[in-house]
């Protein structure tokens, strides 16, 4: 990336007379703005309804709340067992996120640095497999994790995570990988070190930006996917958060209030990752992978 | 097909290299992933294909009958609905490419804020698409925000039943999926730009090159190949993404008029319990989706291989 401190350098608007240009700058700030606006209201028109009691939005559907009141939440946990909903989101995401990430590692070091024979061969046959979504054989794959014994287990949905995750997982690795000199690897084995221990404790740790990269786009569609967790768990005890949302927003008797409690409570983790990890996830090490 | 179980080392060109042995280890980390694939897509989609010549109803037994699902599936008005409707979308298409691009030139200006755009406009795609849908369904309701936005600004002859109309659902549904979606465009856009070096843009500068002359000479064919990876990303993508929305927002509705292949699968699958007709329908869907992704895939790999 080019140097972002060098504020206006990259400019485009460069060479015009200095009236123009600051006419042009605020114009382009006031699109920006206004898209803004559109990319955010719609959260704080959500949050603001959230904290409504049901008259409130009833006469006043759009304003801010006459009265704080979190009547919503405390709603929203007693119709759905929120920390068990986190819990199963949690555990299938990062089941599926570590297998397919491990998974990818293997396929990557095994297909650039073993030189594997055939290994352009298995790389294109992982890959390929991206032309397969989960829409397409939604019902033969339930019926294959039932007769596996899977079905309606964290396993029988980590497993599938992991799948669909593995072609773009492996192609960011073997990507990365082939940009490592084989000679780096060649003066660990020179050094005596095994090829395991060459795998995690030499390319696993350059590999950092591209294991970042595969990690957020792989987290935010397992935590955020309804397919797969709606056939997959229904509406059982171990079903996720999404699923959870969604059939609670099918409920007849709920109120817009409670409902908007429920999706700010659905998509609070995600936003508190989003603002941990917004350095990595804006600077590029997710756009740059996915060129 | 896949040459995975030839232990035999490959010659080595280079003297002084220690060969450790590539084969029997190599087979063994490749395996998980094979497993992994074959066994959660590949059978599953052989399945699939096995499924869509059987007739089933219900939970009766199912018959083989050949294609009769497909001549079904053809003559069926809704089947032929979903894919025009799907048309309709992919005639958006053009939006989807332009609206980023265009936000990620304003971005790349680097006005005062440029982060706090980037990061906002990134914001709605971190949003699970079915929060993004029930969030939606409110935003686009009669009496919601939208309506009384348009009125307040004097144009109340645009207000209208967003999620209710043959065609206003159809257009209000691929919007929705435009606000989930645009922020990973202009992300792309953007890690696009940046390879645009600052000296180039300067030389250029310098030699009387105005904002048009900069854009399209030099930008527009640096970013060529990120503009076709986001074109084809979208084309691949667009009938995927959609099931989520469609099950918050308009469950196909009303009548058919928001009824992607996507959907029709899960209904016929799940609602109709006519499994082999949801197979057959699935089928045509990957023929479909499969033929566009293919350029992902052929990116990729051209990307990834090794010398051979």
């Amino acid at each position: 990336m080019s140097n972002p401190s060098m504020a206006s350098s990259a400019a485009v608007t460069g060479s015009s007379s200095p009236l123009l240009r600051g006419f042009i700058r605020w114009s382009i700030t006031f699109i920006l703005v206004v898209v803004a606006v559109v990319a955010l209201y719609p959260l704080a028109f959500t949050f603001v309804n959230s904290l409504k009691t049901r008259a409130d939005f009833a006469g006043n559907a759009l304003g801010l709340p006459t009265g704080l009141t979190f009547e919503n939440y405390v709603q929203t946990f007693g119709r759905m067992n929120v920390p068990q909903l986190l819990f199963n989101t949690t555990i299938t995401t990062a089941g599926g996120l570590f297998l397919s990430t491990v998974a990818a590692l293997f396929v990557a070091y095994a297909v650039t640095k073993l030189q594997l024979k055939g290994g352009n061969w298995v790389f294109l046959f992982i890959i390929s497999m991206l032309v397969i979504p989960s829409q397409v054989v939604i019902y033969p794959l339930y019926e294959t994790i039932l007769n596996l014994g899977l079905g309606g287990t964290y396993q029988g949905l980590i497993l599938s995570y992991a799948a669909f995750g593995l072609p773009i997982s492996t192609y960011m690795l073997v990507a990365f990988f082939r940009a490592i000199p084989d000679e780096l690897v060649e003066a660990a084995r020179i050094d005596g070190a095994s090829e395991l221990r060459i795998m995690f404790q030499l390319m696993l740790p350059i590999s950092t930006p591209a294991l970042a990269a595969i990690s957020i786009l792989n987290f935010v569609w397992m935590w955020n996917d309804l397919l797969l967790p709606l056939v997959i768990m229904g509406g059982s005890e171990k079903t996720t958060l999404m699923v959870g949302v969604a059939l609670l927003s099918g409920q007849y008797d709920v109120s817009i209030p409670l409902i908007s409690a429920g999706l700010i409570v659905a998509l609070l983790p995600v936003l508190v990752v989003y603002f941990l990890f917004q350095r990595q996830i804006l600077s590029g090490a997710l756009a740059g992978a996915i060129k | 097909m896949i040459e995975t179980s030839s232990p035999v080392d490959r010659p080595r060109s280079r003297p002084g290299k220690r060969r450790e042995p590539g084969g029997l280890l190599g087979i063994a980390l490749v395996v998980p992933a094979i497993v992994l694939v074959v066994v959660f897509k590949l059978i599953p989609l052989v399945r699939a294909f096995i499924l869509s010549l059987y007739e089933t109803q219900g939970f009766a037994d199912p018959t083989f009958a050949w294609f009769r699902n497909y001549q079904g599936m053809l003559k069926d008005p809704t089947f032929w609905g979903s894919f025009r409707n799907a048309a309709l979308v992919f005639l958006t298409l053009p939006v989807w490419i332009m609206l980023p691009l265009l936000l990620a030139l304003l971005i790349f200006q680097r006005v005062p804020g440029w982060k706090l755009f980037r990061a906002a406009y990134f914001l709605p795609y971190m949003i699970a698409p079915v929060v993004v849908g029930i969030m939606f369904r409110q935003i686009l309701a009669p009496d919601g925000p939208l309506n009384a936005m348009l009125i307040g600004i004097g144009l109340a002859p645009f207000a209208t039943e967003w999620l209710n109309g043959s065609s206003s659902a159809l257009f209000s549904l691929t919007a929705v999926a435009l606000w989930a979606f645009f922020g990973l465009g202009v992300l792309t856009y953007l890690s696009g730009l940046s390879t645009v070096s600052d000296e180039v843009i300067e030389a250029a500068r310098l030699d009387g090159a105005g904002f048009w002359t900069l854009l399209v000479y030099i930008i527009a064919p640096l970013l060529k190949s990120v503009i076709g990876y986001w074109t084809v990303l979208c084309t691949s993508s667009m009938l995927i993404w959609m099931f989520p929305l469609i099950y918050a927002l308009t469950r196909g509705g009303p009548g058919k008029a928001t009824m992607l292949p996507e959907y029709l699968v899960f209904l016929t699958t799940f609602e109709f319990l006519d499994r082999g007709r949801g197979a057959a329908i699935g089928m045509a869907l990957f023929v479909f989706a499969a033929a566009i992704s293919a350029f992902v895939v052929r990116r990729m790999y051209a990307e990834g291989k090794g010398r051979t």
